[in-house]
Protein backbone atom coordinates (compact mmCIF):
# COMPACT_ATOMS: atom_id res chain seq x y z
CA UNK A 1 0.00 0.00 0.00
CA UNK A 2 1.42 3.36 -1.06
CA UNK A 3 5.04 2.29 -1.11
CA UNK A 4 5.82 4.11 -4.31
CA UNK A 5 3.91 7.13 -3.11
CA UNK A 6 5.84 7.22 0.14
CA UNK A 7 9.13 6.79 -1.74
CA UNK A 8 8.36 9.88 -3.77
CA UNK A 9 8.43 11.92 -0.55
CA UNK A 10 11.80 10.45 0.38
CA UNK A 11 13.13 11.25 -3.11
CA UNK A 12 11.85 14.82 -2.94
CA UNK A 13 13.41 15.22 0.51
CA UNK A 14 16.77 14.07 -0.79
CA UNK A 15 16.57 16.02 -4.05
CA UNK A 16 14.82 19.24 -3.02
CA UNK A 17 14.96 19.36 0.77
CA UNK A 18 12.58 19.18 3.69
CA UNK A 19 10.73 22.35 2.73
CA UNK A 20 9.89 20.74 -0.61
CA UNK A 21 8.42 17.74 1.24
CA UNK A 22 6.16 20.10 3.11
CA UNK A 23 5.21 21.86 -0.11
CA UNK A 24 4.53 18.48 -1.75
CA UNK A 25 2.19 17.60 1.10
CA UNK A 26 0.49 20.98 0.78
CA UNK A 27 0.06 20.68 -2.99
CA UNK A 28 -1.23 17.11 -2.90
CA UNK A 29 -3.04 17.57 0.43
CA UNK A 30 -1.49 14.24 1.42
CA UNK A 31 1.30 13.78 3.97
CA UNK A 32 3.86 10.95 3.57
CA UNK A 33 2.16 9.14 6.46
CA UNK A 34 -1.17 9.32 4.64
CA UNK A 35 0.52 8.38 1.35
CA UNK A 36 1.79 5.14 2.83
CA UNK A 37 -1.81 4.14 3.51
CA UNK A 38 -3.08 5.02 0.03
CA UNK A 39 -2.92 2.66 -2.96
CA UNK A 40 -0.30 3.31 -5.62
CA UNK A 41 -2.99 3.92 -8.14
CA UNK A 42 -2.35 5.68 -11.40
CA UNK A 43 -4.41 8.67 -10.26
CA UNK A 44 -2.48 9.02 -6.99
CA UNK A 45 0.87 8.62 -8.73
CA UNK A 46 -0.09 11.26 -11.28
CA UNK A 47 -1.15 13.64 -8.47
CA UNK A 48 2.21 13.25 -6.73
CA UNK A 49 4.29 13.38 -9.92
CA UNK A 50 2.52 16.52 -11.16
CA UNK A 51 3.17 18.22 -7.81
CA UNK A 52 6.85 17.14 -7.88
CA UNK A 53 7.18 18.53 -11.42
CA UNK A 54 5.73 21.81 -10.19
CA UNK A 55 8.22 21.91 -7.30
CA UNK A 56 11.10 21.23 -9.63
CA UNK A 57 10.01 24.14 -11.78
CA UNK A 58 9.88 26.41 -8.73
CA UNK A 59 13.40 25.45 -7.71
CA UNK B 1 -22.85 26.10 -6.42
CA UNK B 2 -21.05 29.11 -4.94
CA UNK B 3 -22.46 30.63 -1.75
CA UNK B 4 -22.52 34.04 -3.43
CA UNK B 5 -24.57 32.54 -6.31
CA UNK B 6 -26.96 30.92 -3.82
CA UNK B 7 -27.43 34.18 -1.88
CA UNK B 8 -27.89 36.21 -5.06
CA UNK B 9 -30.36 33.59 -6.30
CA UNK B 10 -32.22 33.71 -3.00
CA UNK B 11 -32.38 37.52 -3.09
CA UNK B 12 -33.51 37.57 -6.72
CA UNK B 13 -36.02 34.80 -5.97
CA UNK B 14 -37.43 36.84 -3.08
CA UNK B 15 -37.72 39.91 -5.31
CA UNK B 16 -39.45 37.86 -8.01
CA UNK B 17 -41.82 36.35 -5.41
CA UNK B 18 -42.70 39.77 -3.96
CA UNK B 19 -43.14 41.28 -7.43
CA UNK B 20 -45.28 38.32 -8.51
CA UNK B 21 -47.40 38.65 -5.39
CA UNK B 22 -47.82 42.39 -5.96
CA UNK B 23 -48.86 41.85 -9.58
CA UNK B 24 -51.26 39.08 -8.55
CA UNK B 25 -52.79 41.25 -5.80
CA UNK B 26 -53.23 44.18 -8.19
CA UNK B 27 -54.94 41.81 -10.64
CA UNK B 28 -57.22 40.47 -7.90
CA UNK B 29 -58.05 44.02 -6.79
CA UNK B 30 -58.91 44.96 -10.37
CA UNK B 31 -61.19 41.94 -10.70
CA UNK B 32 -62.85 42.80 -7.39
CA UNK B 33 -63.22 46.46 -8.31
CA UNK B 34 -64.66 45.49 -11.69
CA UNK B 35 -67.17 43.22 -9.94
CA UNK B 36 -68.34 46.05 -7.66
CA UNK B 37 -68.52 48.43 -10.65
CA UNK B 38 -70.72 45.97 -12.54
CA UNK B 39 -72.89 45.63 -9.44
CA UNK B 40 -73.24 49.41 -9.02
CA UNK B 41 -73.91 50.06 -12.70
CA UNK B 42 -76.24 47.10 -13.09
CA UNK B 43 -78.34 45.70 -10.27
CA UNK B 44 -78.00 48.65 -7.85
CA UNK B 45 -78.87 51.23 -10.51
CA UNK B 46 -81.91 49.17 -11.62
CA UNK B 47 -83.10 48.83 -8.01
CA UNK B 48 -82.76 52.60 -7.54
CA UNK B 49 -84.62 53.25 -10.80
CA UNK B 50 -87.40 50.92 -9.66
CA UNK B 51 -87.79 52.84 -6.37
CA UNK B 52 -87.98 56.13 -8.30
CA UNK B 53 -90.69 54.70 -10.58
CA UNK B 54 -92.54 53.36 -7.53
CA UNK B 55 -92.61 56.86 -6.03
CA UNK B 56 -93.59 58.42 -9.38
CA UNK B 57 -96.50 56.00 -9.65
CA UNK B 58 -97.71 57.04 -6.19
CA UNK B 59 -97.39 60.69 -7.27
CA UNK B 60 -99.50 59.89 -10.34
CA UNK B 61 -102.24 58.46 -8.12
CA UNK B 62 -101.94 61.52 -5.87
CA UNK B 63 -102.34 63.82 -8.90
CA UNK B 64 -105.58 61.98 -9.73
CA UNK B 65 -106.86 62.61 -6.22
CA UNK B 66 -105.91 66.30 -6.59
CA UNK B 67 -107.99 66.42 -9.79
CA UNK B 68 -111.01 65.00 -7.96
CA UNK B 69 -110.59 67.25 -4.90
CA UNK B 70 -109.72 70.54 -6.59
CA UNK B 71 -110.79 70.05 -10.22
CA UNK B 72 -113.99 72.02 -9.75
CA UNK B 73 -111.77 75.09 -10.17
CA UNK B 74 -110.87 75.34 -13.93
CA UNK B 75 -107.35 76.56 -13.22
CA UNK B 76 -106.70 73.75 -10.76
CA UNK B 77 -108.29 71.22 -13.13
CA UNK B 78 -105.90 72.24 -15.92
CA UNK B 79 -102.95 72.25 -13.53
CA UNK B 80 -103.56 68.87 -11.92
CA UNK B 81 -104.65 67.24 -15.20
CA UNK B 82 -101.34 68.34 -16.78
CA UNK B 83 -99.37 67.09 -13.81
CA UNK B 84 -101.31 63.79 -13.84
CA UNK B 85 -100.54 63.14 -17.53
CA UNK B 86 -96.95 64.17 -16.99
CA UNK B 87 -96.55 61.63 -14.18
CA UNK B 88 -98.42 59.00 -16.20
CA UNK B 89 -96.03 59.38 -19.17
CA UNK B 90 -93.05 59.41 -16.86
CA UNK B 91 -94.09 56.20 -15.12
CA UNK B 92 -94.68 54.39 -18.43
CA UNK B 93 -91.33 55.53 -19.86
CA UNK B 94 -89.45 54.56 -16.71
CA UNK B 95 -91.16 51.16 -16.47
CA UNK B 96 -90.46 50.43 -20.16
CA UNK B 97 -86.80 51.42 -19.78
CA UNK B 98 -86.50 49.20 -16.72
CA UNK B 99 -88.19 46.29 -18.52
CA UNK B 100 -85.59 46.63 -21.28
CA UNK B 101 -82.71 46.73 -18.82
CA UNK B 102 -83.44 43.94 -16.34
CA UNK B 103 -82.09 40.48 -17.15
CA UNK B 104 -84.06 38.37 -14.71
CA UNK B 105 -87.00 36.87 -16.69
CA UNK B 106 -89.36 36.85 -13.68
CA UNK B 107 -88.73 40.54 -12.96
CA UNK B 108 -89.04 41.39 -16.63
CA UNK B 109 -92.42 39.60 -16.74
CA UNK B 110 -93.61 41.51 -13.67
CA UNK B 111 -92.73 44.77 -15.43
CA UNK B 112 -94.58 43.67 -18.56
CA UNK B 113 -97.60 42.83 -16.37
CA UNK B 114 -97.29 46.20 -14.62
CA UNK B 115 -97.24 48.06 -17.96
CA UNK B 116 -100.37 46.19 -19.05
CA UNK B 117 -102.08 46.91 -15.70
CA UNK B 118 -101.00 50.56 -15.94
CA UNK B 119 -102.52 50.82 -19.45
CA UNK B 120 -105.79 49.38 -18.12
CA UNK B 121 -105.69 51.85 -15.22
CA UNK B 122 -105.03 54.75 -17.63
CA UNK B 123 -108.15 53.84 -19.63
CA UNK B 124 -110.21 53.70 -16.43
CA UNK B 125 -108.79 57.07 -15.26
CA UNK B 126 -109.73 58.51 -18.68
CA UNK B 127 -113.27 57.24 -18.39
CA UNK B 128 -113.55 58.52 -14.80
CA UNK B 129 -112.12 61.89 -15.85
CA UNK B 130 -114.73 62.23 -18.60
CA UNK B 131 -117.46 61.32 -16.11
CA UNK B 132 -116.05 63.82 -13.61
CA UNK B 133 -115.92 66.73 -16.05
CA UNK B 134 -119.28 65.92 -17.68
CA UNK B 135 -120.93 65.21 -14.32
CA UNK B 136 -120.35 68.70 -12.98
CA UNK B 137 -117.30 67.65 -10.99
CA UNK B 138 -119.07 64.94 -9.01
CA UNK B 139 -115.92 63.46 -7.48
CA UNK B 140 -117.81 60.70 -5.69
CA UNK B 141 -119.22 59.29 -8.96
CA UNK B 142 -115.80 59.58 -10.66
CA UNK B 143 -114.04 57.99 -7.72
CA UNK B 144 -116.43 55.06 -7.78
CA UNK B 145 -115.22 54.23 -11.32
CA UNK B 146 -111.55 53.92 -10.28
CA UNK B 147 -111.71 53.11 -6.58
CA UNK B 148 -109.16 50.41 -5.76
CA UNK B 149 -108.10 50.15 -9.42
CA UNK B 150 -104.57 51.34 -8.68
CA UNK B 151 -104.04 48.38 -6.34
CA UNK B 152 -103.04 45.73 -8.99
CA UNK B 153 -100.31 47.87 -10.67
CA UNK B 154 -99.13 49.03 -7.20
CA UNK B 155 -98.82 45.44 -5.99
CA UNK B 156 -97.03 44.40 -9.20
CA UNK B 157 -94.53 47.19 -8.91
CA UNK B 158 -93.95 46.54 -5.21
CA UNK B 159 -92.96 43.02 -6.26
CA UNK B 160 -90.59 44.43 -8.90
CA UNK B 161 -88.90 46.61 -6.26
CA UNK B 162 -88.70 43.70 -3.81
CA UNK B 163 -87.23 41.36 -6.44
CA UNK B 164 -84.63 43.86 -7.60
CA UNK B 165 -83.66 44.59 -3.97
CA UNK B 166 -83.31 40.85 -3.34
CA UNK B 167 -81.14 40.55 -6.45
CA UNK B 168 -78.90 43.36 -5.20
CA UNK B 169 -78.61 41.67 -1.80
CA UNK B 170 -77.73 38.37 -3.49
CA UNK B 171 -75.14 39.95 -5.76
CA UNK B 172 -73.59 41.92 -2.89
CA UNK B 173 -73.37 38.72 -0.84
CA UNK B 174 -71.78 36.89 -3.81
CA UNK B 175 -69.34 39.76 -4.32
CA UNK B 176 -68.41 39.75 -0.63
CA UNK B 177 -67.92 35.99 -0.75
CA UNK B 178 -65.69 36.42 -3.80
CA UNK B 179 -63.70 39.14 -2.00
CA UNK B 180 -63.21 36.83 0.99
CA UNK B 181 -62.21 33.96 -1.30
CA UNK B 182 -59.68 36.16 -3.12
CA UNK B 183 -58.32 37.47 0.21
CA UNK B 184 -57.90 33.92 1.52
CA UNK B 185 -56.25 32.79 -1.72
CA UNK B 186 -53.88 35.76 -1.61
CA UNK B 187 -53.03 35.05 2.04
CA UNK B 188 -52.50 31.36 1.31
CA UNK B 189 -50.29 31.97 -1.73
CA UNK B 190 -48.35 34.76 0.01
CA UNK B 191 -47.91 32.63 3.13
CA UNK B 192 -46.85 29.62 1.08
CA UNK B 193 -44.31 31.59 -0.92
CA UNK B 194 -43.00 33.30 2.21
CA UNK B 195 -42.62 29.90 3.85
CA UNK B 196 -40.84 28.54 0.77
CA UNK B 197 -38.40 31.47 0.67
CA UNK B 198 -37.85 31.17 4.45
CA UNK B 199 -37.18 27.42 4.22
CA UNK B 200 -34.81 27.88 1.28
CA UNK B 201 -33.05 30.72 3.11
CA UNK B 202 -32.78 28.61 6.26
CA UNK B 203 -31.40 25.62 4.33
CA UNK B 204 -28.77 27.75 2.58
CA UNK B 205 -27.72 29.71 5.67
CA UNK B 206 -27.82 26.66 7.95
CA UNK B 207 -25.70 24.67 5.48
CA UNK B 208 -23.10 27.42 5.33
CA UNK B 209 -23.06 27.97 9.10
CA UNK B 210 -22.75 24.23 9.85
CA UNK B 211 -19.86 23.79 7.44
CA UNK B 212 -18.18 26.98 8.69
CA UNK B 213 -18.44 25.54 12.21
CA UNK B 214 -16.66 22.38 11.05
CA UNK B 215 -14.00 24.51 9.34
CA UNK B 216 -13.46 26.46 12.57
CA UNK B 217 -13.04 23.21 14.51
CA UNK B 218 -10.39 22.09 11.99
CA UNK B 219 -8.74 25.50 12.10
CA UNK B 220 -8.65 25.40 15.92
CA UNK B 221 -6.87 21.99 15.85
CA UNK B 222 -4.41 23.18 13.21
CA UNK B 223 -3.65 26.25 15.34
CA UNK B 224 -2.56 23.82 18.06
CA UNK B 225 -0.69 21.61 15.51
CA UNK B 226 -2.98 18.73 16.44
CA UNK B 227 -2.86 16.90 13.12
CA UNK B 228 -2.99 13.32 14.41
CA UNK B 229 -6.24 11.75 13.28
CA UNK B 230 -7.40 15.09 11.92
CA UNK B 231 -10.13 14.51 9.35
CA UNK B 232 -11.23 17.34 7.13
CA UNK B 233 -14.49 16.16 5.64
CA UNK B 234 -15.70 19.38 4.05
CA UNK B 235 -16.69 18.92 0.43
CA UNK B 236 -18.63 21.03 -2.02
CA UNK B 237 -17.97 23.34 -4.93
CA UNK B 238 -18.57 26.54 -3.01
CA UNK B 239 -16.27 28.88 -1.11
CA UNK B 240 -16.48 26.77 2.08
CA UNK B 241 -15.54 23.62 0.12
CA UNK B 242 -12.57 25.42 -1.45
CA UNK B 243 -11.48 26.66 1.98
CA UNK B 244 -11.76 23.10 3.29
CA UNK B 245 -9.49 21.87 0.48
CA UNK B 246 -6.95 24.56 1.34
CA UNK B 247 -7.03 23.49 4.98
CA UNK B 248 -6.39 19.89 3.92
CA UNK B 249 -3.20 21.09 2.27
CA UNK B 250 -2.19 23.04 5.37
CA UNK B 251 -2.92 20.04 7.60
CA UNK B 252 -0.90 17.72 5.35
CA UNK B 253 2.00 20.20 5.33
CA UNK B 254 1.99 20.49 9.13
CA UNK B 255 1.87 16.72 9.45
CA UNK B 256 4.76 16.40 7.00
CA UNK B 257 6.70 19.02 8.93
CA UNK B 258 6.22 17.03 12.11
CA UNK B 259 7.40 13.85 10.33
CA UNK B 260 10.48 15.60 8.96
CA UNK B 261 11.33 17.10 12.35
CA UNK B 262 10.82 13.74 14.03
CA UNK B 263 13.33 12.16 11.69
Amino acid sequence: MGLQLKNRYEEVGRELGSLARMKLAMLTKISSAQASELPDSAANMKLIDDAIAQLRKQK
Amino acid sequence: MKISTKLIGLSLGSVVVVAGLAITLVGELRTLSSGYNDLLHGAVRQAEAARVTQVDFKKQVQEWKDILLRGHNPADLAKYTGQFHEQESKVKAEAQALAGAVEDPATKQLLVDFLAADDTLSRKYEAAYTAYVNGKFDFKAADTLVRGQDRPPTDLFDKVVAQLAAQVDGKVAAQEAEAIRQRNTALLVAGGLLLLVSVLGFVVVNGVITRLGRLKAVSDRLAKAEVDGLSIDISGNDEVGEFGQSLKGVAAAIEELLIVVAH
